[in-house]
């Protein structure tokens, strides 16, 4: 009696497994949806304050900005379809298209950039990054308070197609800036209606090809065509980003056939290496942990120096194994001006004489300080080699804490830690981008390390149209950066490793890591 | 050796947590590395001889981690289950004891903590207290107090009621002497089986809270650290999170099944039916 | 019934404000504010986002503020994600959870009361000992060990179900089944060992004595009598299960309401840690009024002891 009982409730449990196990998902291109992943939620859709490569990815497919980067990451035109500059350099004048639409059908207007670009520069919306318009006349008296009137800033809409911005001084690469997120337009209207929810479905409004459709926070976001937007309609019908902070997770999720696209973990590189899905490209993308120059004993550079040469950067690619490239020097390669010669070397002795010229031979009466750095696995792996390095070379004890990435970047805003680990993605591929992260004025400085030199150097390449002069101005600054002051130590650069379905046609890897999506399209044979 | 034959549960799963005791006491000694030791050439290898269990990402040898990681994990369990039993059974003897009114308040505050999500809580005493020794092990007792607290409140209430204490207070015995040697000695079946449970259960908090991140910081590590490093490994290499779990897991059915035998032993109304 | 039953609610609303003010107290008590970090604002805004959450008040300003907004339904916004409410956060989770904890319920209590009859019923039987042992294992696992293995397993080896996510019913599954398996090895054990325990009793004897069949004795009389602990155990489990396990759904990626109850507390989220702790206060309430009707309805004798 028992027995049958057990062995028919066995039996329904055991098909109805079966049958749950068989269910697939529906083949992609019956609706055309595109699934990938986030690693992390996106800490914010407002463009304007956005600052990590996750909101990135989200904004880069539901807006455009007045240029786009074309295959070779050189600037062409975008929502303007010309500019012109004027001889001294320092006017540009933008003239936008006729039929950039927003998607409740709105034109796209110069007023709606030039709303942007202020709301950016006002001090009451404390965008972090404000100092990427500082070239911009009067933008950073205005951004630093010295002055409360947005009329000073050098950016006007002359009529609703026409924006002309007048910089500071001529900036050669100008055009690739109005590439990036903090620059597109924004509508004064929306954010006024709905306040801090303005980001949410239903009240954002974009002019890219996609539109926000839905937003199930630290789970997932929709994407669908921009029924307005003026270039060609996107194939896929929707795009889905997961929020799935685990790589292997994601790996396992586009083996089973529920993501078209995953970054590939170290791990399963071997398996991967030479099949058609495996696609690689290097980054312009660095890491580094940076001192807090304010905070004892890193004030002394002498410290901060042989904090830097105590470590084998070596051990970092066997311990990651996604082919990173260990770098002492800051501008990566790929980048235009990098100079590979450039950095701290790896020398435990002389690392050791700096540390007992600073006071504390062999490490003893070494004050405890905390490295910190925002949760991951990698993260954790790295921070754990660099511990025992140190303990090892230098007779250090330094220890670890981390937390959650919204979390960690408020602290690093206000107080950050003595070591502290932090990234750069290249906004545009110039190296005045990874330079400028260290002059006294950029709000990425969380060193809080200031020097005249430094800035004067970065100032007068980024005018000067001169390769061989730039080539020595930017020599010179990463030497007094890296190797005279030792503001930062970096740590390697990245590279990219994907594996993407073979029905996937029209995605670009590029070494900006723009995920553009509007070409996409799933093939089924 | 009749005891042995009638008992064979007891002796086999107290004899294995005697042995990880003594491996955990040990560690130092037995762990054939240190266990912070970082070779960056023997990384994520399978066990093999030079190491027996394999190596974690940074090349640490995961037998030596696992030695010293039975020594956090077997202390805050051990420790935890300790003073939750010794706190709970102070109160919920005495609650049981005194009855009426202050039995009520009492057993209230009891309810009051039982509504109070657990994870909530022990966050909340670890952010506050820190995330060492000492966080955690305050943090998981001051959760696990509760359930004893009631077992043992159960059980005085049951005792009270025997005639010997009653012959006792027509003696003049004060109250204290009355619960500490008359009733509590009647309890000791009970502590025992409820302190024999209770350390799995710490043990098995202690590794999920090391598993969300919050446990013991690196590079000490417990099992539950241990596991949560193999985790996003696991695909490709198994080793990390199998050693750690099935150590776990091994430990842990030690302690649950000597809770049953003892259980069974000491405990009159329990015990098992033979049909 | 009806007088009981409001009766015991009633007695729940000091139990909820009890325990609305014991988190407000202990998250006071816990150095640093949700807006510590946020330094850098400029010195009007940090006052007017201080202003706008009551933070430049005393304590017990903050406390009634925060009362009046509860009596009013309304759990206030959230200090970390700005422009998202309380109330809308936990609305998108909370069916999540939901639906995941009460798959889990109903697999432990089907599977684990069945294994613990199958094996009360026939003691020391081959099947009582296997049965047994399964569940002495199930109470040693904790739940990532299940999960990381049912997922290496069914995931990653055979494909069969996803690893993570929550996008249809093949999602559920994984899940579903290790957040059940400990609660079901609980429920095994306390059953067979009720169920042995009852079926010593007398009446027993009497009822076999009358002629009923062994399966009528098992399950109408023996069981109905000793499903008590069972039910007192599932109580708060299930309040527990349906409020969302975090160690479950930050393994398979499931949105639900579980990650809030350690987030909320790292970020200093007030009002989430709140509400999330009132949502979980609720259901043990209700989940304590409904195993004493569950109680009533399977004896009587009860009743008489409750309405006294």
């Amino acid at each position: 009696m028992i027995r049958r009982i057990a062995a028919i409730v066995l039996i329904l449990c055991a098909t109805a497994l079966w049958v749950l196990a068989s269910a697939r998902p529906p083949h992609p291109w019956d609706e055309s949806t595109f699934r990938m992943t986030l690693s992390n939620e996106p800490p914010t859709l407002d463009w304007n304050l956005a600052t990590d490569s996750v909101s990135f990815d989200v904004l880069i497919n539901l807006m455009e900005g007045l240029t786009e980067y074309d295959e070779h990451l050189r600037p062409r035109p975008a929502v303007a379809r010309s500019w012109e500059v004027s001889s001294d350099g320092r006017t540009y004048l933008f003239h936008l298209r006729e039929d950039a639409r927003w998607s409740d059908g709105k034109p796209v207007t110069a007023g709606d950039f030039e709303y942007s670009w202020k709301r950016l520069l006002d001090p009451k919306t404390a965008a972090e990054y404000a100092y990427f318009l500082y070239d911009i006349e009067g933008a950073e008296d205005y951004n630093t308070g010295k002055t409360d009137r947005p009329e000073s800033v050098g950016v006007r809409a002359l009529d609703n197609r026409t924006l002309q911005v007048r910089l500071r001084k001529p900036i050669v690469f100008f055009p690739s800036i109005v590439t990036f997120m903090v620059t597109y337009p924004m509508r004064r209207d929306i954010v006024e209606k709905f306040g801090e929810r303005w980001t949410e479905p239903g009240s954002i409004v974009t002019d890219g090809p996609f539109v926000l459709d839905e937003w199930r926070h630290e789970y997932k976001l929709s994407l669908r065509p921009n029924p307005y937007y003026y270039g060609t309609r996107p194939a896929l019908d929707r795009v889905v980003m997961f929020v799935v902070n685990e790589t292997t997770t994601a790996l396992t999720l586009y083996e089973t056939g529920d993501l078209e696209m995953a970054t590939l973990p170290p791990e399963a590189m071997s398996v991967y290496r030479g099949k058609p899905e495996y696609f690689t490209a290097p980054i312009l993308r660095g890491y580094y942990y940076g001192f807090n120059v304010l905070k004892p004993p890193f004030t002394d550079p002498r410290v901060r120096r042989a904090f830097s040469m105590a470590i084998d950067r070596k051990e970092f690619p066997a311990i990651l194994k996604r082919g990173e490239i260990p770098a002492s020097f800051w501008v990566p390669p790929g980048m235009p001006y990098f100079n590979s010669a450039i950095g701290l070397p790896f020398d435990p002795d002389t690392a050791r004489g700096l540390l007992a010229e600073a006071g504390f031979p062999g490490g003893r009466g070494f004050p405890a300080v905390t490295a910190s750095f925002n949760t991951s696995p990698e993260n954790s792996l790295i921070a754990e080699n660099l511990q025992a390095q140190w303990k090892r070379n230098l007779g250090v004890q330094v220890l670890l804490d981390n937390q959650e990435w919204k979390v960690y970047l408020k602290r690093l805003q206000t107080d950050p830690p003595p070591l502290f680990r932090l990234g750069w993605g290249a906004d545009y591929p110039d190296p005045d981008n990874f330079l400028n992260l260290f002059t006294s004025t950029s709000g990425n400085n969380r060193t809080r390390w200031k020097n005249n030199r430094y800035d004067e150097l970065i100032r007068s390449a980024a005018a000067d149209p001169n390769p061989l002069r730039r080539q020595k101005a930017y020599d010179e600054a990463q030497r007094i950066l890296l190797e005279k002051d030792s503001a930062i130590m970096p740590l390697f650069v990245a590279t990219q490793n994907w594996v993407i379905k073979p029905y996937v046609r029209g995605l670009r890897i590029n070494a900006l890591e723009l995920l553009e999506l509007k070409n996409v399209r799933l093939e089924k044979s | 050796m009749r005891f042995i034959q009638s008992h064979p549960n007891i002796i086999i799963s107290g004899g294995f947590i005697l042995i990880v005791c003594f491996a955990a006491l040990t560690a130092p000694w037995l762990a054939p590395y240190p266990f912070d030791q970082q070779d960056t050439h023997s990384i994520l290898q399978g066990p093999g001889a030079q190491h027996w269990m394999g190596t974690d990402r940074l090349g640490r040898d995961l037998f030596s981690r696992l030695l010293y990681g039975a020594r956090m994990s077997m202390a805050v369990g051990i420790f935890t289950a300790l003073f939750a039993v010794l706190f709970g059974t102070i109160y919920g003897a005495v609650s049981g004891y005194m009855g009426g009114r202050a039995d009520n308040i009492l057993m209230r505050i009891v309810d009051l903590v039982y509504s109070l999500p657990d994870l909530l809580l022990i966050i909340l005493i670890t952010v506050t207290i820190g995330r060492g020794v000492l966080g955690i092990f305050l943090a998981l007792s001051l959760v696990s107090w509760v359930t004893v607290a009631r077992i043992i409140r159960g059980e005085v209430l049951k005792l009270r009621e025997f005639s010997y204490v009653e012959a006792a207070r027509a003696v003049g015995a004060p109250h204290h002497r009355i619960l500490f040697f008359h009733i509590l000695p009647n309890t000791l079946g009970v502590l025992i089986v409820t302190l024999t449970f209770r350390i799995p259960a710490a043990i098995l908090a202690e590794s999920t809270l090391s598993f969300i991140g919050l446990g013991i910081a690196p590079p000490f590590a417990s099992w539950g650290s241990m596991a949560n490093e193999g985790w996003s490994a696991m695909k490709f290499y198994p080793h990390l999170i199998l050693f750690p779990s099935l150590v776990l897991f091994l430990t842990m059915v030690a302690f649950n099944v000597l809770g049953d035998a003892l259980r069974d032993a000491l405990d009159p109304e329990h015990r098992q039916r033979s049909a | 019934m009806i007088g009981y039953i409001l009766r015991r609610l009633g007695w729940g609303i000091p139990v909820l404000w009890l325990v609305a003010t014991a988190t407000f107290v202990l998250m006071h008590i816990v150095p640093g504010g949700p807006f510590d970090q946020e330094k850098s604002l400029p010195p009007e805004i940090r006052a007017n986002v201080d202003a706008k959450y009551h933070l430049d008040r005393p304590v017990l300003t903050q406390y009634y503020f925060y009362l009046g907004d509860l009596l009013r339904g309304d759990l206030g916004p959230s200090y970390k994600y700005l422009g998202r409410n309380v109330n809308d956060m936990i609305r998108e989770t909370f069916p999540v959870s939901m639906q995941l904890g009460l798959w889990a319920v109903l697999i432990s209590v089907v599977l684990g009361i069945g294994a613990g009859v199958v094996a009360a019923a026939r003691p020391l039987s081959w099947m009582d000992h296997t049965g047994m042992f399964l569940a002495t294992a199930g109470i040693s696992l904790p739940s990532f060990v299940i999960g990381t293995f049912l997922i290496l397993i069914f995931s990653y080896r055979l494909h069969l179900f996803p690893a993570a996510l929550w996008e249809g019913w093949r999602y559920t599954v994984l899940p579903a089944v290790t957040l059940a398996l400990l609660p079901m090895a609980y429920i095994a054990r306390l059953t067979r060992s009720s169920l042995l325990e009852v079926l010593h009793k007398d009446f027993i004897r009497t009822v076999r004595a009358k002629g009923f069949g062994e399966r009528q004795v098992l399950l109408k009389h023996a069981l109905k009598n000793s499903i008590t602990p069972v039910v007192s155990f599932l109580g708060p489990l299930t309040a527990t299960l349906v409020t969302g396990s975090f160690v479950v759904e930050f393994i398979f990626s499931v949105p639900g309401m579980g990650r809030y109850f350690i987030t909320a507390v790292t970020n200093r989220d007030y009002p989430l840690i709140m509400g999330v702790t009132l949502v979980y206060a609720v259901l043990i309430v209700v989940a304590n009024i409904l195993v004493d009707l569950v109680y009533i309805w399977l004896d009587p004798r009860m009743r008489i002891k409750n309405d006294s």
